[in-house]
């Protein structure tokens, strides 16, 4: 798969039918994807297929061997009333496969947590309890998470969709700089072009209605009659 | 009744008869304690009930089984048997078969409750302890039944607290946990077969009612009580578990109430307590 982190060839995806049309993506290592669509146009079922969570109709998804991956999810599954500190919630990105079978928690796995709850501006909130925390906060924990788990692919499914404008930004700007300090491949479904136009290096277009994929880079998308049909002219300023 | 109530020196003059009783209930108190966190934070309190039903059923069917089929087993094997059966049919996938898994759970409940009534009107001259079963009278429990709650609860403690960080990433956060990695399914089934089992053994020794109320109240009054540190919950509802079986049987033994609802009964003032805890923290 040359040196493609990611790949999709003529990938099908839904639930019993395809939802849209087959999808060719290749996204190399330190490359920023990302995913915009309207609501329903099929991007968390395009998510859920990439990371295995849901199996294709056809074609096929590839990761390089070896790749180990993270997930910030849009709403994290955790109860807000089950008691438990940031830390221990970003601890829990340390964890991979079967290495809950070790006893204690190894130094390593501390230093790891606490190096990524300060990558992620979330020090402060080590002590607090997840579950009362702001929605940029817990947020913030989140991407600590991401973090902890040293991803080499990290997929973040609109994780800024709860956040005010400064907020959105300020994470966003946040998760470009931890993208290239850690040569992290990223892809992430947001509903914000602006932002997407200006950091992202790949954009796919999904439009389940008009049952239309458009994928490249960001003049080549935005550009697009279809997607401009849409949305209306987006100002292509990449910030890299 | 009607004579005097009894008092310290009657109970300690009897302890070697209590003795057996309240050792099972603390053992069966502190690990249905302690995984009443599963049951109650990933709010699965229903599935507890129908796990629970289905070991009275599991009882009620061997005895059944011995007096009109002449297949001889004991019942804590029937309660534990049955218990897993459920609990394996809830960890399956309800909407391959066109279920919701509420209606599973409603399905399993209703079936093993009826079942269980019926297959005791067939054996009257064990109704008397079938019933005690259901509702919990465990005056006296059998050595192997103590045995039983102790083996299994020194086993699925140890287990959880071996595998606690994959247990806890996997049952509340278990698409992440997938995603990187973790044997998701496998830990979701250890959780549930260790209530299962759990539940088998313990509903043959105590009843079914404490055995639910053991595996839901706990936590209850433990997510009160703890704010920040998911094991203080997981330590507090075993502790909080422990205390109501032995609590419920000490209320029962002064009182002269029934063991069974006196243990409900302490294990639900113990979330009052948790609740007044937490009113006056604020």
């Amino acid at each position: 798969m040359s040196d493609a982190i990611l790949r999709c060839d003529k990938l099908e995806i839904g639930y019993g039918q395809s939802l849209l049309p087959p999808i060719d993506l290749s996204v190399t290592e330190g490359q920023f994807l990302g995913v915009v669509g309207r609501n329903g146009a099929g991007k968390t079922t395009f998510f859920r297929t990439l990371l295995g969570l849901m199996p294709p109709l056809g074609g096929s998804v590839a990761l390089a061997p070896g790749t180990p991956i993270a997930y910030v999810p849009q709403v994290s599954q955790l109860d807000a009333l089950l008691p438990i500190r940031s830390r221990d919630v970003v601890g829990w990105g340390t964890l991979r496969g079967w290495s809950f079978l070790r006893p204690g928690r190894p130094r390593e796995e501390r230093d790891a947590r606490d190096r990524a709850l300060r990558e992620a501006d979330a020090a402060v909130l080590a002590g607090e309890a997840y579950g009362e925390l702001s929605q940029g906060q817990k947020q913030r924990v989140l991407f600590a998470r991401m973090l902890a788990s040293d991803p080499r692919l990290a997929f973040l499914d609109e994780p800024t969709a709860a956040m005010d404008v400064v907020a959105e930004r300020h994470a966003f700007e946040g998760l470009v700089r931890l993208s290239r300090e850690r040569r992290l491949t990223v892809v992430v479904v947001t509903h914000d072009v602006e932002l997407c136009a200006k950091h992202a290096d790949q954009v796919l277009f999904l439009d389940r209605e008009d049952q239309t994929v458009i994928q490249g880079d960001p003049q080549t998308v935005f550009t697009h009659p279809e997607f401009v049909r849409h949305y209306g002219p987006v100002k292509v300023d990449h910030g890299g | 009744m009607g004579g005097e109530r009894p008092t310290w020196e009657a109970f300690w003059g009897a302890i070697e008869l209590f003795r057996d009783p309240i050792l099972c209930a603390l053992g069966a108190g502190v690990a249905l304690g302690f995984l009443s966190v599963y049951v109650v934070a990933r709010r699965m309190v229903f599935v507890s009930a129908a796990i629970t039903q289905a070991a009275g059923l599991g009882v009620a069917a061997s005895f059944f089984a011995g007096l009109k089929l002449g297949a001889s087993f004991d019942p804590i094997l029937g309660a534990a048997a049955a218990s897993l059966l459920a609990t394996l049919l809830f960890t399956a996938d309800p909407a391959r078969l066109r279920l919701t898994r509420d209606s599973l759970l409603g399905l399993v409940f209703a079936v093993c409750g009826g079942a269980a009534v019926l297959l005791a009107s067939r054996v009257t001259q064990e109704q008397n302890e079938i019933q005690n079963i259901i509702f919990g009278s465990a005056v006296v429990v059998r050595p192997f039944d103590l045995q039983a709650v102790a083996a299994v609860g020194t086993l699925v403690l140890a287990i959880h607290l071996w595998w606690f960080r994959g247990l806890t990433f996997a049952s509340f956060d278990p698409g992440v946990a997938r995603v990187q990695g973790l044997p998701t399914r496998l830990l979701v089934t250890v959780v549930f077969l260790s209530i299962g089992v759990m539940v088998g053994v313990s509903a043959r020794a105590l009843g079914a009612l404490p055995v639910f109320a053991f595996s839901t109240l706990p936590a209850t009054a433990a997510l009160l009580l703890a704010r920040r540190r998911l094991w203080l919950t997981f330590l507090f509802a075993a502790l909080l578990g422990g205390g109501a079986g032995v609590g419920g049987y000490m209320f029962a033994f002064f009182l002269e109430f029934p063991v069974g609802a006196s243990q409900t009964v302490v294990a639900a003032g113990l979330v009052v307590l948790a609740f007044l805890v937490r009113l006056a923290r604020r």
